[in-house]
């Protein structure tokens, strides 16, 4: 317990060193405050008809300026932009090892390699989950200063669990994304196949075979195309953890077994 | 014998190709062992299977009387190593970088920090981040990392890379003490044979991924050739003198034998020279340095 502690420690220091929270929090504060934009527009009809394409956009984008469909707007900001600045996260936590050469320094240690990745994935998790509740807590400041209608203490608790739930869908695939990097050795392997799967998702969704396919399983919890109830199955949450387990022992098997000759 | 460390046909190959070849180390503890080699020799696949980086094809590695284990697993308190060029944490302080890898081995004493730094002379960048440290530094920095936990075995690789040459001497005379005051066993590969020369107790040459000779620095002595160095003022003459010896012309003109009677007795050969009208100006026994003693046996496996 000692040893995870410091290595829990230690990952921390490296994270709180390092500019790419505060640039991933700039990132994904631009969510909530495009979605009140997005509101003020729509909130107006004659300011918004004076905008032109502005407007046309807005309504294709979010609908009507109300809660629910602000919430929305959020929910599926985390599905998306969240597939990308998550695994930028997990990119760097897993990348910067091969990036700075240091992957070789943690190898012949009395902490294990397993206390040093669970360090590392428990470092994700919490640091993409704080983003995502610093993301809604945002998003209230927000809609409340653009002041929207619709609000009631229902709809709040039902869009936390819409976002926060997209929000551990997408924390979920990135096991993957640590995969990809431990074997990549570095950023760009990892950054093409997370660029892959938010392609490849928008195609499973389009033919129709999203509830089969785990990286489109965040945008249909969020609401992306309709009720969740009418896209998602059990099956896609089970191939969620499917997919999630997998990465998790591909990445513990791969640091414990590769040869690492860099 | 309980070794620090022990292969036993360790072999590493990729495909066909072999990167080191039924390799048997000995190294005994509290000596200082040299390992020789050309690039891609395999020092440092060598050493990365030593510490569990990467896994043998064949045989096996013991290190400090222990196997090495599946994931890497082996007896990493007590030993540092210094693996390739060093490396740290470009945004983290000196002493930050050192603080994880003190955490990493367990060590609850913080002041294990500023006493490797002194020991390293590098407690006055402290608080430098490590990506703006000269190379030399950025090595001393990755030689405290090694020696942080006062570790019994030593396995560095190049240790003496990009340090001046006052760096050089004292890097050198702290392993020399380390090994002799405190009996630490430093297994270490470098490109310096100058300084192999002056650390080493035992030298271990490997070439194309095989242990092609490993002997005692007093042996070493003994095996490298020696030569009889002749300069006269009149050097025709000087070579007729010396027609019965065979007698080869250095690059700087000067004539040089390896016969055993001219090293064994080269009073005769200024007699010799003397009688001939072409007294020696310079006559000297030169010792084969481990340079070209080094370059003649890999020379002569790859014939």
């Amino acid at each position: 317990m000692n040893n995870f502690l410091s290595a829990l420690w230690i990952e921390t220091l490296k994270m709180r060193r390092s500019k790419v929270p505060l640039f991933t929090a700039i990132g994904f504060s631009i969510a909530p405050l495009v979605g009140g934009l997005l509101m003020i527009i729509l909130k107006d009809p004659e300011a918004a008809r004076s905008m032109g394409l502005i407007s046309t956009k807005a309504q294709m984008l979010a609908g009507v300026a109300d809660w629910p469909t602000y919430f929305n707007v959020l929910a599926q900001a985390v599905a998306v932009g969240g597939a990308i600045l998550f695994a930028i996260i997990t990119i760097w936590v897993f990348g910067r090892e091969f990036s700075d050469r240091t992957a070789k320094e943690l190898l012949a240690l009395p902490t294990s390699r397993e206390t040093i990745i669970s360090a590392k994935f428990v470092v994700i998790a919490l640091w993409t989950f704080v983003l995502s509740l610093f993301i809604f807590g945002l998003g209230l400041v927000v809609g409340k200063l653009v002041v929207i209608p619709g609000w009631s203490m229902g709809l709040l608790q039902t869009s936390f669990v819409d976002v926060l739930g997209t929000a551990l869908l997408v924390i979920a695939m990135l096991p993957i994304v640590a995969f990809a990097a431990s074997i990549g050795r570095g950023y760009m392997p990892p950054f093409g196949w997370t660029i892959f799967t938010v392609v490849m998702a928008q195609v499973a969704v389009i033919t129709g075979w999203g509830d089969w396919f785990p990286w489109s399983v965040p945008a249909l919890f969020s609401g992306a195309i309709g009720p969740r109830a009418e896209q998602l199955g059990i099956h896609s949450y089970v191939i969620v953890i499917l997919f999630s387990i997998i990465g998790l022992v591909a990445t513990y098997y791969w640091w414990r077994n590769a040869d690492q000759t860099r | 014998m309980n070794y620090a460390i022990e292969t036993n046909g360790l072999s590493k190959f990729y495909g066909d190709v072999f990167a080191v070849n039924k390799v048997n180390l000995r190294v005994k503890r509290g000596e200082i062992y040299s390992f020789l080699g050309l690039n891609g020799a395999g020092k440092t696949t060598t050493i990365r299977a030593l510490l569990g980086m990467i896994r043998p094809s064949e045989g096996n590695v013991k290190v400090l009387g222990q196997a090495l284990g599946p994931g890497g697993r082996g007896p990493w308190a007590r030993v540092g190593h210094l693996v390739e060029s060093p490396c740290a944490y470009p945004d983290l302080s000196v002493r930050e970088n050192l603080d994880i890898a003190r955490r990493l081995h367990g060590i609850r004493n913080p002041k294990v920090v500023d006493d490797v730094m002194n020991k390293l002379t590098i407690a006055s960048y402290s608080n430098r981040k490590a990506g703006t440290l000269s190379s030399g530094n950025f090595q001393r920095l990755g030689l405290a990392r090694a020696l942080l936990h006062n570790p019994e075995l030593l396995i560095l690789d190049e240790p003496s890379n990009a340090l001046d040459p006052a760096g050089i001497v004292e890097i050198r005379e702290l392993l020399i003490s380390l090994a002799r005051e405190h009996e630490t066993t430093i297994f270490m590969s470098s490109h310096i044979l100058t300084e192999v020369n002056l650390l080493a107790d035992r030298i271990g040459i490997i070439h194309e991924g095989s242990l092609i000779e490993e002997l005692d620095a007093a042996r070493l002595e003994e095996l490298r050739s020696q030569r009889l160095v002749i300069d006269t003022r009149d050097l025709s003459k000087a070579r007729e003198a010396l027609a019965s010896f065979e007698v080869t012309t250095l690059a700087d003109g000067r004539l040089a034998t390896n016969d055993p009677r001219a090293i064994a007795s080269p009073e005769l050969i200024a007699t010799l020279l003397v009688n001939a009208g072409a007294p020696p100006i310079h006559l000297a026994i030169e010792q084969e340095n481990l340079e070209e003693y080094f370059l003649r046996l890999t020379e002569s496996n790859n014939e």
